[in-house]
């Protein structure tokens, strides 16, 4: 990175949709950037808010949510909770200016590997632009 | 929309308990849950009355909120009632009800909630320390002077027409005068069994809550301007923060908090001393006990959108943090977009169970097709 700065990226993916785009990219020798760790959860529905304020509290610069095109999800509807509960905790850290732009959500298919990749490229460099993520930093979280 | 004009000359706590003892003598109600004053009179507690002659002891409307009324009934009416039930509660507590209703918590069916134009309540701890002088200040707040009332009333803008039953209306109406609305078919019920007529008109009542609304409303709005400039980004936030001593009295004292096992005080968030020693050599340095930030803010995602800004939270808290204003910025936020009222009512689903299938289109980060990344493009 231009400025030194490698963000430490948590990219929550569902273990339908979310993990296939990425073994999709594999299958295609797609590559995505090294610091960006994959956090596979069965459903984005069924993942808890507090797992992702924990993560942007305590070390991750960014947050990025990939769940099944609405429509697709293997629970039916889970990722149509999901969107809420992101779209929950991305106005909680807007009114409290946390940084809501650290946390990204994105529909990811199965077959999307290039679309995973990109994301999760493109995430990265995003959160590099933003600079650190100042809580992980403070001693009295 | 028309009501019950009831004499109250004695002010509106009277004309509650006349109609709390002819609901009881009359088997309407099977029994009464109501505030009264604790015998060592320095504050109030709930009472569950049976005997229409323990009632003189009762407070309907007490200068204090000690303990939350719908954590009150949840500790009883949680699989349900036999017979009808009065609960006599302040507004803030009627749509704390309906919430733990909608949650699963309180069965709502045989609870009759009665309510009243409330004007506040002096803080609790004030109170306590010297009951004369809140007694005095709330006479004041009964005379329409704010001052003493608690910083979340003073910005209250649902002190009036909750999703009662039975509503005691008095604003803008002549001393010695209350008028009951029904706000429910059961309500509408129980005063024709009571054989209290609904023919008085409320138009001054509802011109007079309408404007009161509006005013706080705006207040509402400045003070939370003014909150957020103090408290938002992550320094002031922890500053604001940092006296807190993590007794989780606030999760304790919060109507909807009502998980029996809380995730903050569950095995999950006890981490291996392996953790917080790698978390301390991060950082150089770790504050212990650890997660006050994660705490709060995760309890913001957990009960903010079922928040009835009632304040039991700010009123509990040892340290004098203002809690319930920060939960309530947030709440108001957080039901906002998914234009929800806490409390508002019992048919309307909670947020996080519902959903649109074609909704928050600004949340999903768009995709750009050929993102060719920063490194690629410089």
């Amino acid at each position: 990175m231009s400025n030194g700065f490698e963000p430490k990226i948590l990219y929550i993916l569902c273990s339908w949709c979310g993990t296939g785009g990425a073994e999709t990219a594999s299958a295609h020798g797609l590559r995505y950037p090294e610091n960006v760790r994959i956090y596979r959860v069965n459903c984005t529905g069924s993942l808890p808010a507090v797992h992702v304020l924990r993560a942007l509290v305590e070390g991750a610069d960014g947050v990025a949510v990939s769940g099944c095109h609405p429509g697709d999800c293997h629970f039916e509807t889970g990722n149509y909770h999901a969107r809420r509960r992101v779209a929950n905790l991305k106005t909680i850290l807007n009114t409290l200016d946390l940084g809501d732009d650290r946390l990204w959500f994105r529909f990811v298919a199965h077959g999307e590997g290039r679309r995973f990749v990109d994301t999760a490229t493109e995430f990265s460099d995003h959160i590099a632009e933003l600079g650190p993520n100042p809580l992980t930093a403070r001693r009295d979280t | 929309m028309n009501g019950a004009t009831v004499a109250a000359p004695e002010g509106v706590q009277q004309a509650i308990t006349e109609l709390l003892k002819r609901g009881l003598d009359e088997k309407v109600f099977g029994a009464v849950l109501v505030p009264a004053r604790v015998p060592a009179g320095d504050s109030f507690a709930w009472l569950l009355v049976r005997d229409s002659a323990v009632l003189d002891e009762a407070q309907p409307l007490p200068p204090v909120m000690s303990v939350q009324g719908a954590r009150a009934i949840y500790r009883f009416a949680r699989r349900g009632v036999t017979g009808k039930v009065a609960a006599v509660l302040r507004p803030c507590e009627v749509r704390a009800t309906v919430e733990l209703a909608k949650l699963k918590q309180v069965e709502i069916d045989g609870l009759v909630l009665i309510s009243m134009d409330c004007p506040g309540a002096v803080p609790l701890k004030a109170y306590v320390d010297d009951p004369q002088q809140g007694d005095a200040d709330f006479e004041k707040l009964l005379n329409g002077d704010q001052t003493p009332a608690r910083d979340i009333c003073k910005v209250c803008h649902l002190f009036s027409r909750p999703a009662s039953d039975l509503h005691f209306a008095t604003l803008g109406s002549d001393n010695g005068q209350a008028s009951i609305v029904a706000g429910s078919d059961q309500g509408r019920a129980v005063l024709k069994k009571l054989g209290i007529a609904e023919e008085s008109s409320l138009d001054a009542w509802e011109r007079a809550v309408a404007e009161r609304q509006e005013q706080r409303q705006q207040a509402r709005a400045e003070a939370q301007a003014t909150l957020r400039q103090k408290i938002a980004g992550p320094d002031k936030l922890l500053e604001t923060l940092s006296q807190c001593i993590n007794c989780h009295v606030c999760r304790s004292v919060c109507p909807i908090c009502y998980c029996r096992q809380c995730y903050f005080e569950s095995q999950a968030v006890l981490m291996p001393p392996e953790n917080i020693l790698a978390r301390a050599r991060r950082k150089g340095g770790m504050r212990l006990p650890t997660d006050t930030l994660l705490f709060h803010v995760g309890r913001m995602s957990h009960m903010s959108l079922s928040c009835v800004s009632c304040g039991a939270c700010e009123d509990a808290c040892p340290s004098s943090i203002p809690v319930a204003q920060l939960f309530s910025l947030v709440g108001d936020a957080t039901q906002k977009q998914f234009d929800y009222v806490a409390g508002r009512s019992v048919t309307e689903p909670l947020p996080t169970i519902t959903y649109k299938e074609d909704e928050l289109p600004d949340l999903v980060a768009p995709y750009v097709e050929t993102y060719s990344g920063r490194e690629a493009a410089s």
